[in-house]
């Protein structure tokens, strides 16, 4: 019995080899400074904040009488009241990677 | 946030419910309104909803606009004729034209909507709950 050579060819159609890799463009050696964590966070902090003032504004123009009607200003609290825990809850396993890295043996 | 579909979905639902409401109560409102003649008096209106199809609800669920379509429309309902001959719309025959609002249909409309709004709100909690619990994988017990 014998059992045939797997050739990446027949893995990847299309490809033979290194040549494959050719074809690719070079790697640039300058590149553009990745958006840092402080701004990712800073993002995800303005959208949280954002949901929450819009569901301020709301129930201010229910209170007045105006605006939109109860149930999607409850809807809207409901979700904003969601990206604060999602929010609180990115934010603890921020705080235990990092007491998890104060604690390392060095 | 995927769960705001779903909380989307069950807006539309209660809006559709609570404009059924509305016009169940603007025709028990108008229910003693007499009309000046049989063409003029008031005809009972009534929310005719349609379904948006699966696949355009979830399609719109992207854009946050999935909805149910509403449309209010006057229902073809002969008028009660009551007879008040004093009655300053009464026609010649001493006949005044009263709304042809039957108070049953409304009421059993108004529950019906009521406990459908209801059905709503559990769907949207159930959502909410789920949304909670996915938040707790991973913490502390």
């Amino acid at each position: 019995m014998s059992i045939d050579p797997v050739s990446l060819s027949a893995i990847l159609p299309g490809t033979s080899g290194v040549d494959a890799f050719a074809s690719l463009p070079a790697v640039e050696t300058v590149r553009e400074p990745a958006p840092g964590f402080g701004a990712f966070v800073t993002q995800g902090l303005d959208a949280v904040n954002a949901t929450l003032v819009k569901a301020d504004t709301e129930v201010r123009q229910v209170a007045a009488g105006e605006g939109p009607s109860l149930h999607e200003v409850m809807i809207h609290l409901e979700e904003a009241r969601l990206s604060f825990q999602l929010l609180a809850q990115v934010r603890n396993r921020l705080l235990d990677a990092y007491q998890e890295v104060m604690r390392m043996q060095v | 946030m995927d769960y705001r579909a779903a909380f989307q979905i069950s807006a539309a639902g209660m809006a559709a419910e609570k404009l059924r409401l509305d016009v169940t109560a603007l025709n028990l409102a108008n229910m003693h309104a007499a009309g000046t003649s049989v063409d003029q008096v008031y005809r009972p209106q009534r929310v005719v909803t349609q379904t948006v199809s699966f696949g355009q609800q979830f399609g719109a669920m992207a854009g946050a606009a999935a909805g149910v379509q509403t449309a209010v429309v006057p229902q073809n309902v002969a008028p009660r004729m009551v007879y008040e001959p004093g009655h300053p719309y009464a026609n010649a025959k001493g006949m005044v034209a009263y709304p042809g609002v039957d108070n049953v249909t409304e009421m059993v409309t108004m529950s019906t909507a009521l406990r459908a709004y209801e059905a709503n709100v559990t769907a949207m909690n159930a959502a909410r709950t789920m949304a909670a619990r996915a938040l707790d994988i991973g913490g502390q017990q």
